[in-house]
């Protein structure tokens, strides 16, 4: 069959007309100026309105911006103002030009359809390969906590990053503040004991909500450790001023001791510790109705040793297991109490690697022991060395970012006091300019801020160049979110409430890295 | 009297963000709901900067790709700028951005370029680091935006706008 044949009119006459319904032309015929001279076929159909030629053509105007007017042209599948699909031609004649629109929608529909699915298919295997590998870094740790993970579900999940936040933020505020006053105005013997008493309770609050998070965060988010050198004999003083009180209310004998005999120095996570002792110590208190509660730490041949005995109630054996458990409701007596301290030490202590051993008999007595091998050292996280007055840091510039005025202010305060020059500012947004426009020594940015968070703005300076260093601070203690920061472009992750020492050490540190 | 008008391509790897950071910029308008583009959508938008005549930039949604194919290449003729489009989420899509940037260059060897590195609203889910934008800002501007909130669209979009006026 000869390809250059004419066919038969008919056939022709049918091809056309079916070609024209399927295809519906525009035909579009201008000036060389874009002046419309001719419009043939449905302009409705695509959206376009002849009359109102100013904006309607302008579209189809812009189509050919930068293109030599004297060549055809064509541009597949255009989506026009009506979101109708359209294979647009520019075709030339004489001194003006046809622009030519054939419908592409139905050729769209079906491209996009196949198109979607293959897009959506491959961003989902993105997602899924990187799922997997994050499955893979926790599949051993989860099958180590198998048996917490009942415990873990989505609310509690929220809730503890609520109580977090809620119970840290303040709590940073009055320990702070404490630490300030009782820095900056002379103290009289009432004073001093007022200021005692609200850091006791503070402490006691403090203690009471870590509990709370502890278990509600179960063994699958277990918190940062956070190893600093603690000063044996200030955390005896401590925690016996806060447990005298107690024993003495109930007529009992109270024996604290300290035998250092190591020369190194102890390296702990002092909040936790102070959170075992406590809780150790708050039941020999409330199961003892006479005799003796008995405090002793020894450090030697590295290891941490903390004793507690009592004259109290005991515990019988076939208690001994359950007094572990959580919400156990004085399993062994009855007695009133949360029934959660002895689960979270337990927890505690498996934590930083220790041991715990009980020895009890009814109506005679316990005593736990508590064995702690030291901690590492955390680069991103410790403290120096502990100092009664810290070491200035004179010319150093930090520009502090929080969007709590009552954590700014103390931040600020805070580091004026060790001799910094401080700039404050209260969004993330102000940080990037402030910092790019004099870039601090040290940036010490909250992560949680509304609009743009601590992390992206830490980013987005570093992407810039800024080489400073760069302190977070969070109320959010996990690992994950540690990590998060530390991958966005942070030095060092700090969790709220703070712990003065600790922050003082890691400022010290970010600053003579600067 | 009509704005002068420029014709500015977005390009780079599908899913990245190029269609939401135009309604973001044209439209301020955002969707969760992922919707491939077909060919080409044609936005335009008129941009006043200060002290200076308004201008009109004619922006081109050009359906995501990884290589610019023949397609790509007809859609860029003409254009003005680029805005090379990646998803900070999926490394794989920088790579394919500067890829195609390369690619463009035998069509658009004058064109204007800038780097958007689009969903920084998810900054805790990046692939890309910090150092190899660090890195990328010798060669060309880079922008880290969020089509969700829209952090740093306008800001790219009056960048890319200041350079054609100059």
């Amino acid at each position: 069959m000869n390809s250059e044949a004419r066919l038969p009119p008919a056939v022709e006459s049918y091809l056309h007309a079916v070609l024209v319904q399927r295809a519906h032309p525009l035909l579009l015929s201008f000036d060389a100026g874009w002046h419309l001279r001719d419009a043939q076929g449905d302009a409705a159909f695509y959206g376009i309105d002849i009359a109102e030629t100013a904006s309607s053509l302008r579209d189809i105007e812009d189509l050919f911006i930068g293109l030599p007017l004297d060549d055809n042209h064509d541009i597949p599948f255009v989506e026009l103002g009506n979101g109708r699909s359209a294979h647009v031609h520019l075709i030339v004649e004489g001194d003006g030009f046809h622009v030519l629109l054939l419908d592409a929608e139905d050729e769209r529909s079906r491209q996009r359809v196949q198109q979607q699915l293959g897009h959506e298919a491959a961003m989902a295997g993105h997602e899924k390969s990187k799922a997997i590998g994050r499955l893979k870094e926790i599949r051993s740790e989860l099958e180590r906590q198998r048996a917490s993970l009942e415990e873990a579900n989505a609310l509690k999940n929220a809730l503890i990053a609520t109580l977090s936040h809620e119970f840290r933020t303040p709590l940073t505020s009055i320990f702070g503040y404490l630490h300030l006053i009782e820095r900056w105005f002379d103290q009289t013997e009432h004073s001093t004991q007022a200021l005692h008493a609200i850091r006791r309770n503070a402490t006691y609050l403090f203690t009471l909500a870590e509990n709370l998070l502890e278990y509600g965060r179960g063994e699958t988010g277990a918190a940062l450790l956070n190893p600093v050198e603690v000063d044996l004999g200030a955390l005896l003083f401590d925690i016996e001023t806060m447990v005298r009180p107690l024993a003495e209310d109930k007529r009992l004998e109270f024996r604290a001791n300290l035998v250092v005999a190591d020369a190194s120095a102890p390296m702990f996570d002092e909040v936790r510790l102070r959170q075992v002792a406590i809780n150790l110590l708050s039941n020999a208190v409330r199961y003892t109705t006479q005799g003796y509660v008995a405090f002793d730490i020894s450090w030697r041949d590295g290891l941490l040793r903390l004793d507690i005995e009592d004259s109290g109630i005991g515990i019988s054996p076939e208690f001994r297991e359950r007094v572990f458990k959580p919400f156990n409701d004085g399993a062994q007596s009855g007695r009133k109490g949360a029934g959660l301290g002895l689960s979270i030490v337990r927890r505690l202590i498996a934590q930083m690697h220790g041991k715990l051993t009980l020895e009890s008999e009814p109506a005679r007595g316990s005593r736990f022991r508590v064995e702690l091998p030291p901690l590492a050292r955390d680069s991103t996280s410790i403290a120096g060395a502990r100092a009664a007055t810290p070491p200035r840091m004179q010319d150093t510039h930090v520009l502090v970012v929080d969007d709590d005025p009552d954590i700014a202010h103390l931040l600020e305060a805070l580091l004026t006091d060790l001799g910094c020059s401080v700039d404050v500012a209260d969004n993330a947004q102000a940080a990037i300019e402030q910092a790019m426009e004099r870039a601090p020594d040290v940036l010490l940015i909250d992560v949680e801020m509304p609009n743009l968070s601590g992390n992206a703005a830490v980013f987005k300076l570093r992407s810039r160049g800024y080489r400073g260093r760069i302190v977070t601070l969070s109320a959010t203690s996990t690992g994950d979110a540690r990590d998060a920061s530390l991958r966005a472009g942070a030095d060092f992750y700090l969790t709220k409430p703070l712990n003065i020492e600790q922050f003082v050490g890691v400022m010290q540190r970010a600053a003579q890295g600067a | 009297m009509t704005a002068q008008a420029y014709k500015v391509c977005m390009l780079g790897d599908f899913g990245v963000g190029k269609t939401s950071l135009v309604a973001r910029f044209v439209r301020s308008t955002f969707s969760q709901k992922y919707l491939t583009t077909i060919g080409v959508k044609v936005d335009s938008k008129e941009v006043a900067l200060p002290g200076r005549e308004p201008l009109k930039l004619v922006v081109w949604d050009i359906a995501g790709r990884s290589a610019l194919d023949a397609l790509g290449a007809h859609y860029l003729r003409g254009a003005s700028a680029l805005l090379l489009v990646a998803d900070g989420t999926r490394e794989a899509s920088l790579s394919s951005a500067l890829n195609l940037l390369m690619q463009s260059r035998s069509v658009l060897p004058n064109a204007a370029v800038s780097l958007l590195v689009n969903k920084i609203d998810l900054v805790e889910r990046w692939e890309v680091a910090p150092t190899t934008l660090a890195e990328l800002r010798r060669s060309l501007p880079v922008f880290e935006t969020s089509a969700l909130s829209g952090d740093g669209v306008e800001a790219a979009f009056a960048d890319i706008a200041t350079r054609l006026m100059t």
